[in-house]
């Protein structure tokens, strides 16, 4: 199904979902970040002048966390024995505006969290949940004209932003939404069709887009395959990681969390809280022996585990380039700034 | 529990309770007012979207079980559960009673740099006004006391003189007594970030922390020896010629007076005392005075001596020489360890001055201050809080009201600081946590953490910043600021302020460097750097650019004088403390973060294997550590991190507390304990 839509028809879309989701939309916050944030209403965000944030830099927060939160509970036990879960959510969440790699990121985490044993604390939330993809001209100015690439059926909707026309106000702006699924035909239903000529000339744009450092991740997956990065490289790069977990915490396929229990007098409740594989004590056995025990370990398992064991086991490179780590690392070693320096020098 | 909605529904801009570079992040929180992440501020001018393990995990604690929800009083011998009347009653009577009897300065307030400017300032009224004594104090005392004193001494401010953007146009980094990246992460990030750019990096630093290894030079002299040091450089400059004379003539004086102090420094003598060769002298010199813009970073390492006032005075004298002032990339930057140390100066919660560093011993300042305030103010400077501590164990201090401070961890001897506090007739504490020093209190007052909260907090670049409240105090539990307004209202002085906000607006009416500070202006979320005089200034980044803030940067000859303790026959070790990366300070709020605590569970001393091999200990086994103060005992970790002959114990933890073992000995100055060197015995146990 191919729609055409005004930024009026967008709004209306967007109270309607409201109402069946806890819809989140791409929102500017006051330092400038865009987040996504529970949609106010188009009454409300007219009367505060809010408009969702559509076009910009990437969302900071890795949307994942939305069904993978920072810190997310488990179950809660009574003193005298009963357990209780987590009610299921009240409303299933819509998250709106993810673009291609944060939409990649989620079918990753999707099928790690449901191959067996499935995953239930995470499946409560995602299923039911709506993604809206976002594309066209809508990014953030990295690759040229604002153009983000298509998402091409990782979601549920996906709403492709038109080229801009100089003439035109942003307001006036219009939108092809491609539906792909019955959940979102059900609620494209009502709206005008679009142009598939206009779709056909986007989806062109898109595969000449291509994303120049998937040749990069691949290479340096090569490399490590076979053996060619000595541990002298880790031993440079892990000499500059200041062991803030930013990369794990920032990262939309790091899956890795550890438990955290609290007791007060009405029960202990135990969650679970993101981990990082940047921490001594990611791997730390009682005994106080650690098979991650050097910094050098760590940092090479950080890059080893998306380039080279995430490959054998899920058939692909877990990194999607969101960018996040890159963005994220205090001191400048994120994976594409790794990758760059280890095919620069291991290259012959 | 946690329940059927979305846990990241409300995103809260605020500062980073920890450090004090000041980074901002948003506190996630749900429809439940849970907070359940933490996620950096992706264009803030500090933070850039990163943060460090503490920032990233600065929700953990807020919810914390043990988190004080309901005010207790003493009776019986414990601790138990009363109404709000009956405390904040109970403290006013008995603090009133005591000054009636003894003289209001046989009372102590310990203000905190971990509360807002605004909670700092009504501490100190409450102390100025509320009980007429100046004895009023926090723990900058034993962190940046020596420098707020050598810099206003030498240039007429005793704050960071650059801003952190600074290091991106550097030629030269110079840091001593730093643990960059563990101790200010975003900004040790920051220096190892320009290091990609041919800026050059000195260490001086005993242990030999990440930022050595990156270092072109590092060198490791020994704790205590940096008078020595820095004198043998500046010696060698004008040996070599590096000085900028023309600098030196138009913006400084007693430059004679430098010179001829410097003449016994020669790099023999300097190699002597420092254990350094003479050709590292000289070629560390070369490579500081050879750049054309070189910072000074410092913290600890430098302060935390019986010296430390002229620790400080020598980094800035070899400043004053080569010039490196006033310009981008330059200056002397004291690193401020707190979220608001720099704010709680700032904001007069010290014996000597008002807000702004305005002197309670200047009339016209007093006269300012006691008609804003409709009240007579007492006009000497009051007790350092190192100093009160002992009043209070000699007797002659008898009521405590301490604010958000754990001195049981923080002080050195904490023998003595046991004797001092239960020596009290009374002692009422502020705080979140039960910490070791509330279960000695007569009334604890349960406050708000800095996400239940709103305030301005001051960052080590002078950036007055917002905090803001995300969520509820747990139970009972109230602001700092209500607190403080209905003890100074129990005083009879007015303090009816509606917000936090009210309360910026009094004191930016009494302090000219935050003149033009105002809620309004900081809504924008980058803050403002002080000085900051009227509302439409843009803030200051570089202090002393056309001058020092005195006139003419005045050079402070400094002679070198050895710890107070050094290693002997019966204790032959070296024992430097600190900190490590994941805790903070005495670890009421990061010991009980999960994945911080996992971090680092236990208390353990770095010992330099070559000494292991000798007392026969190995890795993780426990050892016994004694001082001529007292004993404890924790494990081993051995490490090419400290020289032989020295062992670091962090002072985070109450199980192992390597303050029972440091030497309360003082910086004659600035009241600074010397927690750097004394010395210790280790055995296996
Ligand atoms: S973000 Fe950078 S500094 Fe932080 S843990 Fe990861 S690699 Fe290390
Ligand atoms: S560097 Fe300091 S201010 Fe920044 S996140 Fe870490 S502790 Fe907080």
């Amino acid at each position: 199904m191919l729609k055409q839509l005004t930024q009026q028809d967008l709004f209306e879309l967007f109270d309607r979902l409201a109402e069946q989701y806890h819809l989140l939309m791409p929102t500017l916050l006051t330092d400038g970040s865009r987040e996504l944030m529970p949609w106010p209403g188009s009454k409300a965000a007219a009367i505060d002048g809010i408009i969702p944030s559509m076009a910009g830099e990437p969302i900071q927060r890795k949307p994942t966390s939305h069904f993978f939160p920072q810190t997310d509970p488990l179950v809660f036990l009574k003193p005298d024995g009963t357990v209780s879960v987590p009610q299921p959510p009240d409303k299933p969440l819509a998250l709106c505006g993810l673009n291609r790699e944060d939409l990649a990121a989620v079918a990753f985490v999707d099928r790690f969290f449901s191959a067996e044993p499935a995953d239930d604390v995470y499946l409560a939330k995602r299923s039911g949940a709506l993604l809206i993809g976002l594309s066209g001209h809508c990014g953030d100015g990295s690759h040229g004209d604002h153009f983000l690439p298509l998402a091409q059926g990782l979601c549920d909707i996906e709403l492709i932003a038109e080229e801009p026309n100089e003439e035109k106000k942003e307001q006036e702006k219009q939108w092809l939404a491609v539906v792909y699924n019955a959940v979102g035909e059900q609620w494209l239903s009502g709206f005008a069709a679009g142009s598939p000529q206009r779709l056909e000339l986007l989806r062109h744009k898109s595969v000449t887009m291509g994303h120049q450092q998937q040749e990069l991740l691949q290479q340096a997956s090569r490399l490590l395959q076979a053996d060619q990065v000595p541990d002298s490289f880790w031993q440079e790069i892990s000499s500059r990681c200041i062991r803030c977990g930013g990369c794990n915490f920032v990262c939309p396929t790091c899956t890795c969390f550890c438990v955290q229990d609290r007791t007060t007098t009405a029960g202990t409740q135990r969650s679970r809280i993101w981990d990082s594989c940047q921490l001594d004590a990611f791997m730390r056995e009682a005994s106080g022996h650690n098979p991650l025990g050097t910094e050098l370990l760590r940092t090479r398992r950080r890059i080893h585990h998306k380039l080279v064991d995430d490959p054998k086991r899920w058939g692909e490179i877990s990194c999607v380039l969101c960018g996040r780590c890159d963005r994220a690392c205090p001191t400048g070693i994120g994976m594409v700034a790794v990758c760059e320096e280890l095919v620069r020098r291991f290259t012959s | 529990m946690n329940g059927n909605k979305p846990s990241e529904m409300n995103a809260t801009l605020t500062t980073c309770p920890y450090c004090g570079t000041g980074c901002n992040f948003y506190l996630l929180s749900g429809s439940d007012g849970r907070l359940s992440g933490v996620e950096p501020a992706a264009k803030h001018i500090v933070s850039k979207g990163r943060l460090c393990m503490k920032g990233w995990n600065a929700h953990a604690f807020v919810h914390h079980p043990d988190r004080l929800s309901t005010p207790q009083l003493k009776r019986d011998g414990a601790l138990q559960d009363c109404d709000w009347d009956t405390a904040l009653a109970t403290v006013h009577q008995r603090l009133q009673a005591i000054a009636d009897r003894h003289g209001p300065d046989s009372l102590m307030f310990f203000s905190s740099a971990k509360v807002s400017n605004e909670e700092n300032y009504l501490m100190m009224k409450l102390a100025r006004a509320g009980f007429s004594t100046n004895n009023v104090d926090h723990c900058a005392r034993l962190c940046h006391s020596s420098t707020v004193v050598g810099l206003a001494e030498t240039l007429g401010s005793g704050a960071m003189t650059n801003t952190l953007d600074c290091f991106d146009h550097t030629d030269l980094v110079f840091v001593i007594g730093s643990n960059t990246t563990e101790q200010h992460p975003l900004i040790g990030g920051r220096i190892l970030q320009a290091l990609r750019h041919d800026t050059k990096l000195l260490v001086a630093d005993s242990r030999k922390i990440r930022l050595a290894q990156h270092a072109n030079i590092h060198l490791r002299h020994h704790n205590g020896s940096d008078v020595a040091l820095i004198n043998g450089m500046m010696r060698q400059i004008l040996v070599d010629g590096l000085e900028d004379r023309d600098f030196i003539a138009r913006r400084t004086e007693n430059f004679d007076a430098l010179r001829d102090s410097l003449e016994p420094f020669t790099p023999e003598y300097v190699a002597a005392i420092t254990g350094l060769e003479p050709q590292q002298i000289i070629d560390a010199t070369r490579l500081y005075a050879g750049a054309d813009n070189a910072m000074i970073v410092f913290a600890m390492g430098i302060t935390q001596h019986s010296h430390g006032v002229d620790n400080v005075r020598a980094l800035s004298n070899l400043a004053l020489m080569t010039g490196n002032l006033g310009r981008p990339g330059t200056g002397i930057n004291p690193l401020r360890g707190q979220n608001n140390v720099q704010g709680a100066c700032d904001m007069g919660a010290l014996p000597n001055v008002y807000t702004g560093y305005q002197q309670v011993a200047d009339p016209q300042a007093r006269l300012k201050f006691s008609t804003a305030w409709g009240k007579e103010l007492p006009e000497t400077p009051g007790l350092m809080a190192t100093h009160a501590i002992e009043a209070a164990a000699a007797g002659s201090v008898r009521g405590m009201l301490i604010m958000g401070e754990n001195p049981m961890l923080s002080e050195p001897n904490q023998t003595l600081v046991r004797k001092a506090l239960e020596n009290l007739d009374f002692l009422a504490v502020i705080d979140i946590f039960p910490t070791e020093t509330a279960q000695l209190a007569d009334v604890v007052l349960p406050a708000a953490c800095y996400a239940e909260r709103d305030g301005t907090y001051t960052s080590t670049e002078r950036r007055v910043q917002r905090g803001r409240q995300a969520v509820e105090t747990p139970g009972d539990a109230r602001a700092d600021w209500r607190i403080l307004c209905d003890l100074l209202q129990r005083c009879g002085i007015k303090a009816n302020y509606e917000s936090p906000a009210q309360i910026m607006d009094e004191i930016t009416t009494l302090t000219p460097s935050y003149g033009g500070i105002s809620y309004q202006r900081l809504e924008g979320g980058h803050g403002l750097q002080w000085p900051c005089p009227d509302a439409d200034h843009p803030g200051t980044p570089i202090l002393h650019q056309e001058q020092c803030t005195r006139g003419k940067g005045r050079f402070s000859p400094t002679r070198y004088r050895p710890p107070k303790e050094l290693p002997d026959e019966k204790y032959p070790l070296l024992l430097n403390t600190g900190r490590t990366a994941v805790h903070w300070h005495t670890g009421t709020m990061t010991r009980r973060s999960h994945l911080l605590h996992r971090e680092e569970p236990h208390a353990f001393a770095e010992v330099n294997p070559q000494d292991a091999g000798q007392l026969q200990i190995c890795d993780r086994q426990l050892i016994r550590v004694s001082s001529r103060r007292g004993s404890i005992q924790l494990k081993a970790r051995l490490t090419e991190r400290v020289p032989a002959g020295q062992i670091f114990i962090p002072f985070h933890f109450a199980e192992g507390a390597a303050n029972v073992l440091t030497n309360n000995a003082l910086d004659p100055e600035s009241g600074i304990p010397e927690f750097k060197v004394c010395a210790v015995r280790v055995e296996p146990c």
